[in-house]
């Protein structure tokens, strides 16, 4: 295979992670996700058996790896240009996760050695010990482990190869660790240091919402995770799970909702029980808007009197846009709102300005008043 | 009296400062001093005050004279208040007398800048994020391409933010020297790797005279082959992906141009082995 097949087959194995470097986006691809860094396995050969996986061993699927230099290379070569931000860099096992780590620090080492100061994130195979971690975390802008799902014994079913509690628990313990430690050490090269993040694979298992959300609240405190990540999962043809429905897309983004909702807007996942149905499973809606629905005793909220936390429960309106019109009080229009990011047809039910209301719940719901 | 002042950050802070101290005085701007020079011979002769023409201000003590300790911590999203001056300076009908009085008629509330109240206010908010994100747009989808050696790209941008764009440029590339052309001048970032200084202005017609090495480069199908691979198919979002990667970013390299046509028109999954007969293959 010529260096270009093999670069577009390990590609093509990441394109569901997502950038999240947060800084420049240089493209975006028809589907609208922003492509902001080199995303590559370093091989699909991989040695472990999740039965989700296009890349478990055993596969009949088209194999390939590429070197620490070619993709230090290809790297160089996109960032030279102005395509990305860095190298997002992940892998199959490669026989074991020391082995996988080393040629992954290798990437990150080589990249460094010759002055690459672009954002690196590292994708770390569960059970990656802890001496590799912390080399890792000198070059790297950020590092951390999927968990793939909630508990134990959920991850023996779909990730036979690996033990939940040391190969992913305790390196999301060590990474926490890793980051404080990192973000301490002054004049860092002036370095980022991105948080904790880890990935979770919805619908491969029967887990409900509330089992997933309790574990992205449990590991914000535990682990200060940041981002969760999810992706939904999509049944491979040769595959133990090829026969299980697909996860419907809305469900990763309702997900995605919530977790803003627990990072940005400091609720609990206990705060969430009224988005979910009897058996834990979120609605396809937006949680914050069924959440507002749910207490009409705290609305509409006044634009210029009410707190921030307030505020932050209006739909539409976002922690900037809390902060923008706290500073810019008095408001007195709707326009001054739109221009601070508010999205006006979502708030309007939920506000007051000056005590005058926009419009109430049911005219907004079309029920007429 | 007449005070003089410079179309930069300093030279407006600077001209804020005076104006404070004594509201009575004439400004006028110029970009140099040949300029203060043309514009004088016009006015005829008179006591004049240059300011932001000699050395560096303190810029970061005026604004906090000028707007108090907290000014700078306030603004999460938008830059802080010398880069609003900044960026506001570089737009096409930025006014900087204007400024200096719109700056002052702020003092010690700078969430004023900020907030868009009033019609002024609300005119170098605009200016200050139309700047700002013509310059972001150029980060996103210009794309360099080496010229002997020398990253270089021609940007066309209504506001003069060509500089800022070769210092960003320069400092993701330490090692090369980067060229940034915008209209007859280019600006060279990293010109110690071709004898010039760190950061320089030479005419546009000398850039192609410079020379670091002469590697060629085979980027533009690798990006090609990339792009595809990240695409999920099933989630084409055409309206939203139009919004993100917009029209004028093709205008900006003919990388982003290729994006941008897939973006509108999707990626065709068939090629010419399509046309040929099975058996043939
Ligand atoms: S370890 Fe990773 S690449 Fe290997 S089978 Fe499991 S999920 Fe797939």
């Amino acid at each position: 295979m010529t260096l270009m097949e093999r670069m577009r087959v390990l590609s093509e194995g990441t394109k569901y992670d997502s950038c999240n470097q947060s800084a420049v986006c240089h493209a975006f691809g028809p589907d609208g996700r922003c492509i902001q860094l080199y995303k590559t396995l370093m091989t699909n050969a991989c040695s472990g058996e999740c039965t989700y996986c296009p890349n478990r061993c055993g596969r009949d699927a088209l194999r390939a790896t590429l070197s620490p230099e070619e993709i230090v290379r290809i790297t160089w070569s996109f960032y030279r240009r102005n395509t990305i931000e860095g190298l997002f860099l992940s892998s199959g096992v490669i026989g074991d996760a020391e082995r996988t780590a080393e040629q992954q620090l290798e990437v990150a080492r080589l990249l460094r050695s010759q002055g690459f100061t672009g954002y690196i994130h590292i994708r770390v195979m569960p059970g990656t010990p802890k001496y590799l971690l912390e080399q890792i975390a000198d070059c790297a802008n950020k590092f951390g482990v999927n968990a793939e799902t909630t508990s134990s014994v959920n991850y023996s079913e779909i990730c036979p190869n690996f033990d939940y509690q040391s190969d992913v628990l305790q390196r999301l313990q060590w990474t926490r660790d890793l980051i404080k430690i990192k973000r301490r050490e002054a004049g860092f090269g002036g370095r980022v240091i991105g948080a904790n993040d880890t990935q979770f694979v919805v619908g491969a298992l029967q887990e409900s919402d509330r089992e997933i959300i309790g574990t992205v609240d449990s590991f914000m405190d535990r682990y200060e995770l940041r981002r969760p990540y999810f992706m939904s999962f999509d049944p491979v043809p040769s595959t133990p799970l090829e026969n299980n429905d697909p996860s419907p897309l809305w469900r990763e983004v309702r997900l995605y909702q919530t977790s803003y909702l627990l990072k940005d807007y400091g609720l609990r996942a206990s705060d969430l029980d009224p988005v979910l149905d009897d058996n834990g499973f979120l609605f396809d809606a937006d949680p914050k808007m069924l959440l507002a629905s749910c207490s009409p005793e705290m609305f509409p909220v006044d634009i210029n009197s009410a707190g921030r936390d307030a505020l932050l429960r209006v739909p539409g309106i976002g922690p900037v846009g809390a902060d923008r019109i706290i500073r810019s009080r008095p408001v007195s229009s709707e326009k001054e709102l739109s221009r601070m990011g508010v999205v006006l047809a979502r708030a309007r039910p939920f506000i007051e300005i000056n005590g005058k209301k926009q419009t109430n719940l049911f005219s907004f719901a079309g029920v007429g008043a | 009296m007449i005070v003089a002042f410079r179309e930069n950050v300093e030279g407006v802070l600077l001209a804020c400062k005076e104006l404070i101290d004594h509201p009575d005085i004439v400004l006028i701007s110029a970009k140099d001093r040949d300029e203060v020079k043309a514009k004088m011979e016009f006015s005829g002769p008179d006591d004049i005050t240059l300011l932001g023409f000699r050395g560096a201000a303190d810029t970061t003590g005026i604004v906090r004279v000028l707007f108090g300790r907290q000014a700078q911590k306030i603004f999460r999203r938008d830059p802080d208040i010398e880069g609003y001056i900044s960026l506001v300076l570089r737009h096409r009908s930025s006014r900087p007398v204007e400024l200096v009085r719109f700056l002052c008629s702020c003092r010690d509330n700078a969430e004023l800048l900020y907030s868009g109240k009033g019609a002024i206010a609300k005119k170098y908010y605009d200016i200050m994020r139309d700047v700002s994100r013509s310059y972001h747009r150029l980060c996103m989808f210009a794309r360099p391409f080496p010229v002997n050696g020398v990253l270089s790209v021609k940007v066309d941008s209504p506001h003069r933010i060509g500089d800022l764009f070769c210092r960003w440029l320069a400092r993701k590339n330490p090692d090369l020297p980067v060229s940034v052309i915008e209209g007859d001048i280019a600006w060279i970032g990293n010109g110690g790797h071709v004898g010039l200084e760190h950061f320089a202005k030479i005419p546009s017609s000398s850039a192609g005279s410079l020379e670091f090495s002469s590697k060629i480069d085979e980027v533009d199908d690798m990006w090609d082959i990339y792009y595809d691979s990240q695409v999920i198919h099933k989630r084409r979002n055409k309206k939203h992906a139009k919004q993100l990667q917009p029209k004028e970013s093709a205008s900006m390299s003919r990388m982003s141009e290729r994006d941008r046509y897939k973006v509108e028109r999707g990626i065709v999954s068939c090629t010419l082995d399509n046309f040929i007969p099975e058996k043939e293959v």
